[in-house]
């Protein structure tokens, strides 16, 4: 749990160490398990990982290493059964649901892999929604920026099942943005689109990034979409492996090559 | 077929809660059911105990003769000598003369008249003979100056032997003691009737009907056949008098009182269909929408090779197994609703005997029958669309399950409206006498005007859940809740539509009840204001009647300029039985403005006179000045001459004869109604002074002005009202659980949009708010269209009921207001469950579900 110890220990085990910049996110020996007895799975295994402010980080891992479940837990969708995550300085563990949900709606966005819609909302309703959630009145301005570079402007009124599922992730990244978030996660964003529109989606990411500081945390099997972040993490087992820094495709899967070999 | 069975139950078992609460919706119906037929089958014996106990040892009752047919303590007095012919008969052991009185009313030590209209007590004489049923317990058998009462009433009016009190006789209160308790038979009381027992001849001296008993109780020598001794006795007889065996009375009554329990027993089953019915609509919604949730499962079954009948046969089949459970449940339920009414009405101090709980075998199978005919005929159409679906449907994106064809369901909607009017139309205007044809007709003219209304409302249900849930846009801090609460209800226009089917039947009938008795309400309230001319009115409280000098007394006092007395019976007027007024026709002015047509009749009024109604003489044909024969219980056949036709029926009937008529055709010279005019000058304060000594002396009397009066025949029809509302009321229930179920149903279906919003920020008491809002609009939509549909139906039923009731339709816009937001309260309540469920939810689980 969050004690002093871990705190005074943490940067030296900070796979991203060496960087002075500020954590968006940090995770000290964070543990899932799930079941019990014979049926008891270890998804996460004491992990420490902290996430750089405006930085695109990516988590990778073949399929049940709990690259996903890593995403969840430090956003506060999943409950910890060890360890502690803070959001900036908020140690969430300890939130109850109230507070944790007003801490998603106001402090973090989000993008699945699908679903990620209201169907009965319009695209612009589905944007607002985590601020109309909390009856706040949207920065107009702001708005109109992330609509006009996401290039939603003439899809705004259109329902969600009117739309192609480029445009729905696209709706999706712009409702993550709009809230102005201390972390945007993403859970697999491009898993169900063709390739050149996750190309798109993934550019957006990376422009938000770029262009208005915005922390991303990405979990992707795609080496190619792993290439857009600044860092890659990657998990096996629960737990953290190995770091890239700058990655491009290749490397990436030079990387999951070693890993799996 | 095997494998579906096995399939079925596993839904079944999969789907608890929503098959439970389908279940209990059913189960409720089958419930009330049972319970109508329990309770009128227990009402029904334990009275024919009773008879039997009264009868017991009575061989042959010697009576006043009359071919109207009557129910007991009406017109029927003889000669007290007639005991002294009956001695003398061979066969003959004994001989026991009574008779009994509703003028004659003990006070208990407070002052106050014992019982009340529910349950009245009945002075009656009794000489400690055991011929009847009455049985001593305590004390002794009343002799001049004493009185016995029955061990019920005693111990509820805290009485006791050896006290004295007063009773109220024709000349007012004169002290009695109380010197005995007898009870009546095993049962000891004769279900809420009190009995207070007189000698003879002071009860005589009391409702001054000296030399007169109403019956002459005979018992037989050991052997001697009942029958053939009653025929003895009538060859005996003067004219006029006859004598009725045991076993011709007892049958006599049971007839009697048995179709006034039948009509119990129907209005409760009316009520139950009504809830049967709702919980149809509940059923068939349910299953719609679990069939539709498993459109993957069917189509996959009907990849794997199932046909199309066997996942028809699968779908019955569940039908069949929830049915079933229902039936078998509700048939305890019922059992257990049976006690519970019990239990109200001794509450409610209705005059029932303590009811028997029968369970024939005709319960049963009703039972079994509704339950299982109910859930399967609700499940046909949903079984037919699943049975439809392609193979492929399933994993098609955007399939939506069962969206019909437009025009079929137009064109049987129509078809249903029509037959719906027709029968209605039948139903009301119909005049055939016979009514149980008549309200069967009307009965399922409605039911067919209802399935059309809910076939017709998925037309408008959209706009309307769209214009409904306006306001929800506005909700201070909860707008985007609110907004997709409306725009939820909006979205799936049959769903609302079938949802808020229940409701809109329960609220229709609701709706329809109020109107009438609203139009009633008006309609007597402008009748009293414009027709009745005189001041104040005297009735008894307990409906019976009272002495004549009563009148004669507030005659004398000088603030009266006149009393009219009114009296009520029976006659046989061109071949038919009907019901006769008697008012002083000279004073007619001074009583009512009764809309004279023709005739002069308060000129010299007499015995022969006969005022009719302007309709009823139109249809008997004669004019003023014709004669028409009338028979009279006690008179015989009079010729009576047409001295007047009037237009107005308001408190004298159709048919009115002179108070000198009465006097010289009926026995019985209480008066029923007394009917004041003051002198000119004199207040209504004033002649209340003047009149409290008179209401002092007989307390059992009511003094009221004439809006005292309305007031509680109104307060009588509110407190009916309120009975049909709560009867109503588990229709209700029952619609509500049904907005449980689909709120429920619904919440599952959308699970992985909570999920996603509870993600990005929805709180837990938003997503409670969202489902709680959206049934409200649902239940507003439904509760709406029910008072629309309940307000025509109202207007047709006022249409239909006889002007002399109700003359006008009145809609009582603020009740209807106050049910539709209940209803919408009731709405918001029942979804509390599905609420706190989907609040409840884990949203990583319900993000990921497929």
């Amino acid at each position: 749990m969050g004690t002093l110890e871990d705190r005074s220990t943490r940067d030296s085990i900070f796979p991203t160490t060496g960087n002075s910049a500020a954590m968006a996110a940090t995770a000290t020996g964070i543990t899932k398990r799930y079941g019990e007895g014979n049926t008891e799975v270890l998804a996460l295994d004491h992990i420490d990982v902290g996430f750089i402010a405006s930085k695109l980080t990516a988590i990778m891992g073949p399929s049940g290493s709990g690259k996903s479940t890593l995403l969840h837990c430090v956003a506060g969708l999943d409950e910890l059964t060890e360890g502690e995550v803070r959001i900036g300085q908020t140690s969430i563990s300890e939130l109850s649901d109230q507070a944790l949900t007003l801490l998603r709606r106001e402090r973090l966005g989000f993008i699945f892999q699908s679903f990620n819609l209201v169907p009965t909302l319009t695209a612009e309703e589905n944007i607002l929604l985590p601020l109309l959630l909390g009856g706040e009145k949207p920065d107009r301005e702001w708005e109109q920026r992330v609509i006009s570079s996401l290039g939603l402007d003439d899809r705004l009124h259109h329902h969600p099942d009117e739309l192609s599922g480029g445009q729905q992730q696209r709706v999706a990244v712009a409702r993550a943005l709009v809230s102005k978030p201390e972390i945007i996660f993403a859970d697999e964003p491009t898993g169900n689109l063709d390739s050149s529109a996750g190309a798109e989606v993934l550019g957006f990411l990376r422009r938000a990034v770029d262009d208005f500081d915005q922390t991303v945390v990405m979990v992707t099997h795609d080496p190619a979409a792993a290439s857009y972040a600044d860092t890659v993490i990657f998990l096996r087992d629960g737990r953290l492996v190995d770091t890239l820094e700058n990655p491009t495709t290749e490397l990436v899967l030079d990387r999951i090559r070693a890993l799996e070999g | 077929m095997r494998a579906m069975v096995l399939l079925s139950l596993r839904n079944i078992r999969k789907n608890k809660i929503r098959f439970g609460l389908t279940t209990f919706a059913v189960l409720l119906g089958v419930s009330f059911v049972v319970a109508s037929f329990v309770l009128s089958d227990g009402l029904r014996s334990s009275l024919n105990t009773m008879i039997g106990t009264g009868f017991e040892n009575v061989d042959v009752q010697v009576r006043a003769e009359s071919d109207l047919d009557e129910i007991a303590f009406t017109d029927r007095q003889i000669d007290e000598s007639v005991a002294d012919i009956l001695v003398d008969i061979d066969g003959v052991a004994a001989v026991d003369p009574n008779t009994d009185s509703m003028s004659v009313t003990p006070l208990n030590g407070n002052g106050e008249p014992l019982g009340s209209m529910m349950s009245p007590v009945v002075a009656v004489s009794w000489d400690g003979s055991e011929i009847g049923a009455l049985r001593l317990v305590d004390g002794r058998v009343p002799g001049p100056g004493e009185f016995v009462l029955d061990q019920a009433t005693a111990e509820r009016e805290n009485m006791v032997i050896g006290q004295t009190y007063d009773v109220v006789g024709s000349r007012g209160p004169e002290p009695f003691e109380l010197v005995g308790i007898n009870r009546f038979g095993e049962e000891g009381t004769l279900g809420d009737f009190g009995m207070a027992s007189f000698q003879l001849a002071e009860l005589q001296r009391l409702d001054e009907s000296e030399g007169l008993v109403r019956y002459i109780d005979v018992a037989g020598e050991p052997g001697v056949d009942a029958e053939v001794l009653a025929s003895r006795i009538d060859a005996a007889l003067p004219s006029g008098v006859e004598a009725v065996a045991q076993e011709a009375l007892v049958s006599e009554l049971e007839d009697e009182l048995g179709g006034v329990i039948s009509i119990f027993g129907n209005v409760l089953l009316a009520f139950a269909l009504v809830a049967v019915f709702v919980s149809t609509f509940i059923i068939g919604n349910t299953f719609n929408i679990l069939l539709g949730q498993r459109v993957r499962q069917l189509s996959l079954l009907r990849a794997l090779g199932a046909s199309s009948r066997q996942i028809r046969f699968g779908a019955l089949f569940e039908a069949l197994v929830i049915g079933l459970v229902a039936s078998i449940v509700g048939l305890a339920g019922g059992v257990g609703l049976a006690l519970g009414l019990r239990w109200i009405m001794d509450l409610m101090g209705l005059s029932l005997p303590t009811i028997d709980i029968i369970i024939n075998a005709r319960t049963i199978i009703l039972a079994l029958v509704v339950g299982i005919g109910v859930t399967l005929v609700a499940s046909l159409s949903p079984a037919r669309r699943a049975a439809s679906i392609s193979p492929m449907a399933g994993m098609r994106a955007g399939f939506r399950f069962g969206s019909g064809e437009g025009t079929k369901r137009t064109i049987i909607a129509i078809v249903l409206a029509v037959i719906g009017a027709a029968g209605i139309a039948y139903g009301l205007f119909g005049g055939s006498d016979n009514t149980a044809l008549l309200f069967s007709v009307l009965g399922l003219g409605a039911v067919c005007a209802f399935v059309a209304v809910s076939m017709f409302s998925p037309l408008f249900s959209s706009p309307s859940a769209s214009f409904l849930g306006l306001p929800l846009e506005h909700l201070p801090g909860n707008k985007i809740t609110g907004h997709m609460a409306r725009k939820n209800a909006a979205k799936n226009n049959k769903r609302t539509a079938s949802t808020a089917a229940g409701l809109m039947i329960g609220l229709a009938l609701i709706a329809m009840a109020s109107v009438v008795a609203t139009s009633l309400k008006s309609s007597f309230r402008a009748e009293m204001e414009s027709t009745v001319v005189s001041d104040y009115f005297v009735t008894a409280s307990n409906q019976g009647s009272f002495s004549s000098r009563v009148g004669e007394q507030v005659a004398a006092l000088p603030e009266v300029e006149s009393v009219s007395s009114v009296r009520y019976g029976n006659a046989r007027i061109g071949g038919e039985q009907h019901g006769v007024t008697a008012a002083e026709i000279e004073l007619l002015d001074e009583l009512l403005d009764v809309g004279l047509v023709s005739g002069d009749p308060t000129a010299s009024p007499d015995a022969t006179d006969l005022l009719l109604q302007s309709d009823v003489a139109e249809e008997l044909g004669v004019a003023v000045g014709d004669t028409v024969p009338v028979d009279f219980a006690a008179g015989g056949t009079v010729t009576m001459t047409v001295s007047g036709i009037y237009e107005n029926s308001f408190l004298v009937g159709d048919y009115m004869i002179d108070l000198s008529a009465w006097e010289s055709y009926f026995t019985d010279q209480n008066d029923a109604t007394l009917s004041i005019k003051l002198a000119d000058g004199v207040t209504l304060e004033e002649a209340g002074e003047a009149l409290q000594p008179l209401a002092a002396a007989f307390p059992q009397l009511e003094f009221e002005t004439n809006a005292e009066f309305q007031e509680r025949v109104e307060g009588q029809l509110d407190t009916l009202l309120i009975i049909i509302n709560v009867f109503l009321g588990l229709a209700i229930v029952i619609a509500l659980l049904g907005i449980t179920n689909t709120m429920a149903l619904s919440v599952l279906e959308r699970t992985r949009e909570i999920g996603l919003m509870r993600a990005i920020g929805m709180t837990r008491r938003q997503t409670r708010s969202l489902v709680r809002l959206e049934a409200g609009v649902v239940s507003v939509f439904g509760a709406l269209l029910g008072v629309a549909v309940g307000i025509i139906f109202g207007w047709f039923a006022v249409l239909a009921i006889p002007g002399e009731m109700i003359d006008r339709l009145t809609i009582p816009y603020l009740s209807l207001a106050i049910y539709v937001v209940i209803a919408a309260v009731a709405g918001l309540v029942a979804a509390s469950f599905p609420a706190r469920r989907a609040s409840r939810l884990n949203i990583l689980d319900s993000i990921n579900e497929m």
